[in-house]
């Protein structure tokens, strides 16, 4: 059976790939479960010796507790190669001098461990999933309406995700209601944000145009990435679905793959994709 | 001037903020409803409820002194119902006990339709992510209005519209508004009446949704100084409002409809 991947041949090209960005959720499993042939997948692009980042939206835990349930699910990863938003969101609050008011999962708070809380000037919404209550959503209104120079953070934007039993709201429609309320537009740290994949950029030591970043959000991951000068691919797996997101009015993937595995053999093919075209 | 009511058969009245706030009648209104009543116009009351059903508001208004039949009072409420029962959909409804008088009867095993009111205890992540996967399916999304915030004894506190705008932004869906400021609301209260838009007037506190809805829908609106009026609020209307047209409370405003009628003969 051919593999029905589409590529956009000439971006694709346009120069070679030293290093990978992989989002988590929906590429590399759903929920506890692994994507058949991921695991793998993973460990081919380690021995190629790309350089490899993990960098995700997520923030139902924290960048350890992360790290290991992959690694209990069967992935080989180490905890400074993963980059959720939580620690970049500290670093965003030191350099402001900002004490932030957590509408967080209480899973993730330990990220925040030396961030002052006390007297809140800002207010820093993540996926709190079922911690999301009216009383903490109004608490949160409230601080942001009394305050002089209210300041609104959201660790990512993402509208749903996959978990194993249905798709389930993300942290955008939390953050979008509290933005109408208080007519204030927030300010997203995670993807699809340049400045964060400007991190783990810097990290892998390679400009952008070296770097695909793999994921399954057409907006946060392929817009975002493609915004920096990486090229973005599409899986059709996770939160994937073909009528919304294969002709997306705004973003356009350099490819759309059917799973990480398929993604993987694509990077590893491009320079025989390469001679192809030499000789025609 | 000529009688800006030249051919006026029919008056939309406010409830909260216009003729009373809370347990509170408005000095001159019960006197001046009397009035109305007397001329012979067609008198509807529209209301932006989503926390009290229409018996709830009558018994209160009653008790206030107010003499109003429940035929008369058009609750935004009642028009969710009246757009369930039209679209024939099984609703899941984010909606207080109070208020689920007004949906007895109503289908909601199975639900393909979600309608957001004013439902605090119901403001969170799993009845929100209920309703989303419902909208994945397909459901119809109705709020019975949009308003962001309101005013309690503890503070400000957040409304229906908030949680409509997020289930908005994550299921790509936009929202069926059925109270003010949406235009069928005023012209259901009007068909009830057998009158058309250009021979009614509406009389409200809320500058936006009273004034600037009432004018959306062909209307002519007049603006009361009481309840949630602030200071310059007629300059919030993209329409233009003759400054007649904002009075200092319910009375005024009967005694303008009054004389304008007069006028006329």
């Amino acid at each position: 059976m051919l593999p029905n991947y589409t590529v956009n041949i000439m971006a694709w090209l346009r120069s070679p790939i030293k290093g990978v960005m992989l989002d988590i959720s929906g590429v590399l499993k759903n929920g506890n479960v692994a994507i058949p042939g991921s695991i793998e997948a993973v460990q081919r692009l380690r021995k190629c010796g790309l350089k490899l980042r993990f960098v995700t939206n997520e923030t139902q835990l924290s960048r350890h507790d992360l790290t290991e349930k992959l690694r209990r699910i069967g992935f080989q990863l180490h905890e400074n190669e993963v980059f959720p938003p939580a620690p970049a969101m500290v670093e965003t609050l030191k350099g402001l001098r900002l004490n932030p008011m957590l509408l967080v999962h209480p899973k993730v708070l330990i990220d925040f461990k030396d961030v002052d809380q006390s007297n809140p000037n800002c207010v820093v919404v993540g996926d709190a999933a079922e911690h999301f209550t009216y009383e903490r959503m109004n608490s949160a209104f409230r601080l942001l309406m009394e305050l002089k120079n209210p300041k609104l953070f959201t660790l990512g934007r993402g509208r749903y995700y996959l978990e194993e039993d249905g798709l389930c709201l993300d942290v955008g429609c939390f953050t979008t209601a509290l933005e109408f309320a208080t007519g204030l537009k927030a300010e997203v740290v995670g993807k699809p944000s340049s400045s964060f994949f400007a991190t783990p950029l810097k990290d892998m030591g390679l400009d952008s145009s070296e770097v695909v970043m793999i994921g399954d959000d057409i907006e946060s991951d392929v817009g975002g990435a493609q915004k920096c000068g990486m090229r973005g691919v599409l899986v059709r797996t996770g939160k994937f679905r073909p009528e919304r997101d294969e002709n997306h009015p705004n973003v356009k993937p350099d490819a759309v793959v059917n799973d990480l595995a398929q993604g993987v053999e694509l990077i590893l093919s491009s320079e025989s994709f390469k001679s192809l075209i030499k000789h025609e | 001037m000529a009688s800006c009511f030249r051919s006026l058969k029919a008056v939309l009245i406010d409830l909260s903020g216009t003729l009373h706030v809370e347990n509170d009648v408005i000095p001159g209104s019960i006197e001046a409803l009397n009035r109305l009543r007397k001329s012979g116009l067609a008198l509807r009351f529209v209301t932006n409820t989503t926390k009290e059903s229409r018996s709830f508001l009558l018994s209160r208004l009653s008790s206030l002194g107010f003499d109003i039949k429940a035929e008369e009072v058009f609750t935004s409420l009642l028009a969710a119902r009246s757009l369930v029962e039209s679209l024939k959909v099984r609703p899941y409804l984010f909606l207080e006990d109070e208020a689920l008088e007004d949906f007895q009867g109503i289908e909601t095993d199975n639900p393909n339709a979600v309608v957001v009111g004013l439902a605090p205890s119901m403001f969170e992540y799993n009845h929100m992510n209920r309703a989303f996967r419902l909208l994945q399916d397909g459901a119809h999304l109705i709020a019975i209005h949009k308003s962001k915030y309101y005013r309690t004894k503890e503070g400000l506190s957040l409304g229906p519209g908030p949680f409509v705008e997020g289930l908005e932004f994550a299921s790509g869906q936009k929202a069926r508004i059925v109270g003010k400021p949406a235009p069928d609301f005023f012209s259901t209260a009007l068909s009830d009446v057998g009158v058309k838009p250009e021979e009614a007037v509406m009389v409200g506190d809320d500058v936006l949704l009273d004034v600037g809805g009432a004018l959306d829908a062909g209307l002519q609106g007049i603006l009361v100084k009481t309840g949630k009026y602030r200071e310059g609020d007629e300059g919030k209307l993209k329409q233009v409002l003759n400054t007649s047209f904002v009075v200092s409370d319910f009375a005024a405003a009967v005694d303008f409809i009054l004389k304008e009628l007069g006028t006329q003969k």
